[in-house]
């Protein structure tokens, strides 16, 4: 169970990783066409090869179309996909030392009820997700350049806020099962990488 | 209850738990939930709220800097810089009495210059100059205050990742809170390095010698740092002249530090998928603070609470050095147990109205730069102050041999100069903001 979520939520964070490195290249493929475009436009080269500049403009040498856009539906996408690996690794950022002198049981319940409430705001946010797609598809609204319809990265996004989501209840079934049982059946820096 | 009083008990019961040990993002998220639930009289607007804000709040197009910025610290440490900085600076100047750790320091400001996160600096400066510093017989503690000082270099030298949530939270121009980043982080390198002298000369037994390495050598050595110097320029240059975004900026330098690490032989199929989880872990953790401070601060915002408090302190008429003074006292007392980001997230909507509205006799861009330097260096001191600095405990799980509590003693020396600094550049605001005129 632990290394089918462990699995699951790995591959997705490599996921997002890989669409975060897409999107770090098109943005330099952007930036590397606005410069090229601006030194085709510029009065010595047009002077001196007018022809080539003309083609290489025809070609399309200049700033992706779109790219912002882009960014910014893919960028949603990538982080969404690096929340379940957070949740699964205990990788968010904690204050732990007022509660490190407290018995350990007592600290096992203290994590059950967190991660419980983890649990709940994880699906909430994700059923809200799933609102908030339903409504973009209602409205058709699309992004202002590429006109694609914004509820698509709602869609791609939400994969990875279910699954977060379905990581925390499994988390919070562990910490109560430890919290019941007083063993410890993940440890705290499983994955940990500071 | 009004408004008003919810949200300054708000406070309190979001320290509570906090200090329960409730993840920061998950705490700002409930109390600021909870909070809009209260002063609204139902669960209808802050469930609204949620169907487009975590989507707007990730796909934040100047937010998207922060990952960029997390992977090219990573490249950066794959491409073997961190090796090359460091050998270039000892063969310069490893020789002198202390000069290993002060060469430890130099490539730490070095590595910052590519890199945008502390713990990122401490963590690969740490691996590549500690087995030196204990070869050449420097003590333990000294040597990993000396690393867990120096790695807090990697965000006071700009590109830094604070510096960008800081200028998204005021609405300032990040190029101009770079540029004004340079001469305080080279000031900060300069105390650390001074600090050294001043601890080898009091306790000669703490540091080893080494003999000099002839010039042909060092100038080779220093050859192999360009890499750095030109992601450097690029990035920060770039980003100062307008040839592009922050954002640009970012992705440029990401590529750029990938393309050198590959070039290396650094970057393996491995080393990128575990680059993209480590990134991936810190971002997730990041972006779950900004959407629950997010909620936070809106609900903050309905209850008049940081106006109320700005014109309260403003009516004291209190000196502003003093307002100032007891908020940069309370980031030290609070980055003892907090980490950077959390304090920034949790604390700028609160202070930053304050400090605007007290007159230093300057603009107020000046100010929101002045104050956003000052405030990015107290939040650093707290990666080094016991009992909970992060730097102090990456850098003291690779010298099995010291106890925790040397490295504590010995940091002390580098907590001193931070506040000597602090006080020096609060004292003389033209340090940080000659450069951007």
């Amino acid at each position: 169970m632990y290394r089918f979520f462990f699995g699951l939520s790995r591959l997705m964070a490599v996921a997002g990783g890989i669409v975060l490195s897409a999107l770090i290249v098109l943005v330099c493929v952007s930036v590397a066409g606005r410069a090229l475009n601006g030194l085709l436009h510029a009065d010595m080269v047009e002077a001196v090869v007018p022809g080539l500049a003309a083609w290489l403009i025809d070609l399309g040498i200049g700033p992706v179309n779109g790219d912002f856009e882009l960014v910014e539906a893919g960028i949603a996408f990538a982080i969404f996909c690096f929340l379940p690996y957070c949740q699964i690794t205990s990788g968010h950022a904690v204050v732990s030392v007022f509660t490190d002198w407290m018995p350990p049981r007592a600290q096992q319940v203290l994590r059950m009820a967190i991660e419980i409430l983890f649990a709940v705001v994880l699906i909430v946010i994700a059923v809200q997700l799933k609102q908030g797609m339903d409504g973009r598809i209602r409205s058709g609204q699309t992004s202002f350049l590429l006109q694609f319809p914004i509820w698509w990265a709602y869609a791609l996004s939400l994969a990875g806020a279910a699954l977060a989501a379905a990581a925390a209840v499994y988390m919070a079934a562990i910490r109560t099962a430890e919290a019941l049982t007083g063993r410890v059946l993940i440890a705290d820096d499983m994955g940990a990488e500071h | 209850m009004s408004d008003f009083e919810i949200g300054l008990l708000s406070f309190p019961a979001l320290l509570a738990l906090i200090f329960l040990r409730v993840p920061i993002g998950l705490a700002m998220f409930t109390t600021g939930f909870a909070g809009l639930w209260l002063i609204t009289g139902s669960s209808f607007m802050a469930m609204a709220r949620l169907k487009t804000e975590t989507f707007t709040t990730f796909s934040s197009h100047s937010l998207s800097i922060v990952p960029m910025f997390l992977l090219m610290g990573y490249f950066a440490t794959l491409g073997g810089m961190s090796q090359a900085l460091f050998r270039a600076a000892e063969a310069w100047i490893g020789h002198r009495r202390g000069g290993i750790a002060m060469a430890a320091v130099g490539a730490c400001a070095g590595f910052g210059a590519i890199c945008g996160s502390s713990l990122a600096t401490a963590a690969t400066m740490g691996r590549v100059a500690l087995p030196e510093l204990r070869k050449y017989g420097y003590a333990g503690g000294f040597s990993t205050a000396t690393l867990a000082a120096g790695g807090t270099l990697g965000i006071l030298i700009p590109p830094s990742i604070v510096l960008v949530i800081y200028a998204i939270l005021t609405e300032q121009n990040i190029a101009k809170l770079f540029l004004a980043a340079v001469v305080p982080g080279l000031l900060a390198a300069a105390g650390y390095v001074a600090v050294i002298s001043v601890y080898v000369r009091l306790n000669p037994e703490a540091a080893g010698v080494r003999a000099r390495v002839p010039y042909g050598e060092r100038l080779g050595a220093l050859f192999r740092v360009w890499p750095v110097l030109l992601v450097f320029v690029a990035v920060v240059g770039g980003i100062y002249a307008g040839f592009f975004t922050p954002t640009e900026g970012a992705a440029v330098g990401a590529l750029g530090t990938g393309l050198i690490a590959w070039w290396n032989g650094g970057l393996t199929r491995g080393t990128l998928a575990a680059g993209f989880l480590s990134t991936g872990r810190a971002t997730a953790m990041i972006f779950f603070i900004v959407l629950g401070a997010g909620f936070y601060n809106g609900f903050l915002a309905l209850t008049q609470v940081p106006q109320e408090l700005s014109s309260f302190v403003v009516e004291q008429g209190l000196s502003p050095w003093l307002v100032l003074a007891v908020i940069l006292a309370l980031y030290l007392v609070f980055g003892c147990v907090m980490d950077s980001l959390s304090m920034i997230l949790l604390t700028i909507p609160i202070f930053f109205p304050v400090v605007s509205g007290l007159d230093f006799g300057m603009t107020p861009e000046q100010v929101a730069i002045w104050f956003g330097i000052l405030v990015l260096i107290v939040v650093e001191v707290g990666l080094i102050t016991p009992p909970v600095g992060m730097n102090l405990f990456i850098i003291n799980a690779m010298d099995r041999g010291t106890p925790i509590t040397v490295t504590y003693r010995a940091v002390m020396w580098f907590v001193a100069s931070d506040i000597v600094r602090v006080v020096v550049l609060a004292a003389f605001p033209a340090i940080t903001l000659f450069l951007i005129g």
